[in-house]
């Protein structure tokens, strides 16, 4: 069982993903944008996040850099719409370790987190 | 409107409410519109800037609304609440994103606004000079319909042949 933190401005999708978590055994921290992922990171630790590109205050790419300057060893996977394959490249080359598109399906959630703890 | 804008919107929507739902909607007929749209009980708006610009409305009763957040979260929705809002105005959001990827692909790049809603029947949204492209979609859960009014604003950067 891991902690996992779930970041996304849209409450829904926020709720949606920390159901698929936590019906599968998992701890779920939630953050409502950039920043506030950063400060949650920093309170929390989590095992791994699951970041969403698009948010008011903080984008994704921005938290994933201040999440890695707070934790070089960060496990994220950034969550994002469908091709958008410019940014998922640039939050790579960040530090991400993964991607997943939305509308996402729980199995891939569930294998992106995987990923990300092996 | 330019009919190169249909497909992108018709394949976005048809990707990702056959995604969400779990059966790929039927497709009604096409039809341009100029006249102010008037809402019908849900409507989630998101405005689109950059190459192409202008609005993208998407239009449901309140039953069908709540049917498709029950869907996407596996739980009841006895009434439209903020997270129910929220799932109809994030699923406008993705099918417009997704739009807007295949758009870019097309020479037409594109922002997103952040998506609203406007509840409740009969409120008059005029899209000013720029025609409505109509797109009605049957799912299982009941109409959805999808209003592109969008024009270009300013040169493309097409991509070469």
């Amino acid at each position: 069982m891991a902690k996992v933190m779930v970041v996304d401005d849209a409450a829904f999708m926020r709720l949606r993903a920390c159901k698929v978590l936590q019906d599968n055994g998992h701890e779920v921290v939630q953050a409502e944008n950039g920043a506030d992922a950063v400060r949650q990171y920093s309170e929390h630790r989590p095992d791994a996040v699951l970041l969403d590109i698009t948010m008011p205050e903080m984008d994704g790419i921005a938290a994933l850099k201040e999440i890695k300057k707070l934790d070089p060893g960060a496990r994220v996977a950034m969550v994002t719409a469908m091709g958008q394959q410019a940014i998922v490249m640039e939050a790579l080359r960040a530090g991400a370790k993964d991607f997943v598109l939305k509308p996402f399906q729980p199995d891939r959630v569930l294998g992106a987190l995987q990923k990300l703890l092996a | 409107m330019r009919t190169e804008f249909i497909n992108p919107f018709l394949q976005a929507a048809t990707e990702v409410l056959g995604s969400e739902l779990g059966s790929v909607p039927q497709r009604g007929t096409i039809g341009l519109q100029r006249s102010a749209y008037t809402s019908d009980e849900v409507t989630a708006v998101v405005a689109v800037t950059g190459g192409v610009a202008g609005m993208v409305i998407f239009a449901m009763a309140e039953q069908t609304a709540r049917a498709v957040v029950s869907k996407m979260l596996g739980q009841d929705f006895p009434t439209f609440d903020a997270l129910a809002q929220s799932g109809i105005a994030e699923i406008g959001n993705v099918i417009t994103g997704r739009a807007a990827v295949l758009l870019s692909e097309a020479g037409y790049p594109s922002d997103l606004a952040p998506p609203m809603l406007v509840l409740g029947r009969d409120t008059m949204i005029s899209t000013l000079d720029v025609q409505r492209l109509v797109i009605p979609l049957e799912t299982e859960f009941g109409k959805i319909e999808i209003q592109v009014a969008l024009k270009l604003a300013a040169a493309p950067a097409r991509r070469a042949a």
